[in-house]
């Protein structure tokens, strides 16, 4: 220990992780690969929304998904029965998931043959949010049961994302779960955020989301 | 533990930075958390020392500034410290407000050698 120095930084402490993510980012433009991360609580149905949507989307898209856990392969299962690409990735006790594990989830899927590969982040709203998994677009699910004052008790998940599925919007009914005020608080949070409800056992306003996914897995691999 | 994940990936951001200037050593590290980031000073201070334990930051003391989470009420156009206002503009009782600080975790200062 001879020269001791301050160095004044003023840099994010996510600024390794977020140049890497820029990093895989560029290099799935390249390879014509559209990443989608996906993001909830646990217990909004994500697998669920995930299952439907490959059963429409598999004709006209290749497709591989991730599912990121901390533990066990039940999604993966559940998702391979689909008939597409799944793998497993554990995260080790850690509550989400960063670009370089990403890249190495991506590595042991082989998106040489994938159009549309889908991150299942692990469920939660606030790990998952800060770390830039290199994906080209975020999506979140809330579940009515949860209740419409999420975006204000999770501000940054909803500022981060490009498009929340309402889900579960067939138990309305028997939630105080009020739709407009949840609409109105994801545009304070975030005013581009597409809010689409769904239902993904019915498939009542899936054809919204399928559109809506489509559109941008074009626009990323024609542009 | 949240703030665990977030310690692991400033390691990393750390380490290229000091690497670049070809300093090997951490001795102290000054950081600033902003009020509306998420963050627990008081976690991040538990989980430091685990955190860094065998790697190249292991004896480096950690210095935390609090950066204030200021607002703008998108309603009225008063600013104020949302986390002491309970993020309820105090003008109008409006919830739809702007970030104008203490959104971030930064790193401010690294002694190294």
């Amino acid at each position: 220990m001879n020269e001791f120095k301050v160095l004044e930084i003023k840099q994010s402490v996510f600024s390794s992780n977020d140049r890497e993510a820029d990093r895989l980012r560029a290099e799935l433009k390249e390879k014509g690969v559209f990443l989608l991360n996906l993001m909830s609580s646990p217990g909004s149905g994500k697998t669920t929304t995930l299952k439907r949507t490959i059963a429409a989307l598999k004709e006209e898209l290749r497709i591989g998904v991730m599912e990121a856990d901390i533990d066990s392969d039940v999604d993966a299962k559940a998702i391979s029965e689909t008939g597409v690409k799944a793998i497993q990735l554990h995260t080790g006790g850690m509550c989400h998931l960063d670009a370089d594990m990403t890249r190495q989830g991506l590595e042991g899927l082989n998106t040489d043959d994938v159009d549309l590969a889908i991150l299942e982040n692990v469920g939660n709203l606030v790990c998952p949010a800060e770390f830039d998994t290199g994906a080209v677009k975020n999506a979140m699910i809330l579940s009515v049961p949860e209740g419409h004052d999420k975006p204000l008790k999770y501000p940054l998940m909803f500022s981060i994302v490009d498009v929340v599925l309402i889900n579960k919007m067939d138990v309305l009914p028997y939630f105080d779960f009020d739709l407009e005020k949840c609409q109105n608080y994801v545009h304070m949070r975030n005013p581009k955020a597409k809010v689409i409800p769904i239902c993904a056992k019915t498939g009542d306003g899936m054809e919204d989301w399928y559109q809506w996914l489509r559109e941008q897995v074009s626009a990323w691999t024609e542009a | 533990m949240h703030e665990l994940g977030v310690i692991s990936a400033m390691v990393k951001t750390i380490e290229e930075i000091i690497h670049e200037q070809g300093y090997t050593e951490v001795h102290k590290l000054v950081l600033e958390v902003g009020e509306l980031s998420g963050i627990v000073p008081h976690y991040m201070e538990v989980c430091y020392p685990a955190a860094v334990y065998k790697t190249f930051m292991e004896h480096s003391v950690l210095e935390l500034e609090t950066i204030p989470g200021m607002v703008r009420c998108r309603e009225c156009g008063r600013e104020f410290n949302a986390v002491a206002q309970d993020f309820l503009c105090p003008s109008c009782g409006s919830q739809d407000m702007e970030i104008l600080s203490g959104n971030d975790v930064m790193i401010k200062e690294i002694l190294c050698s």
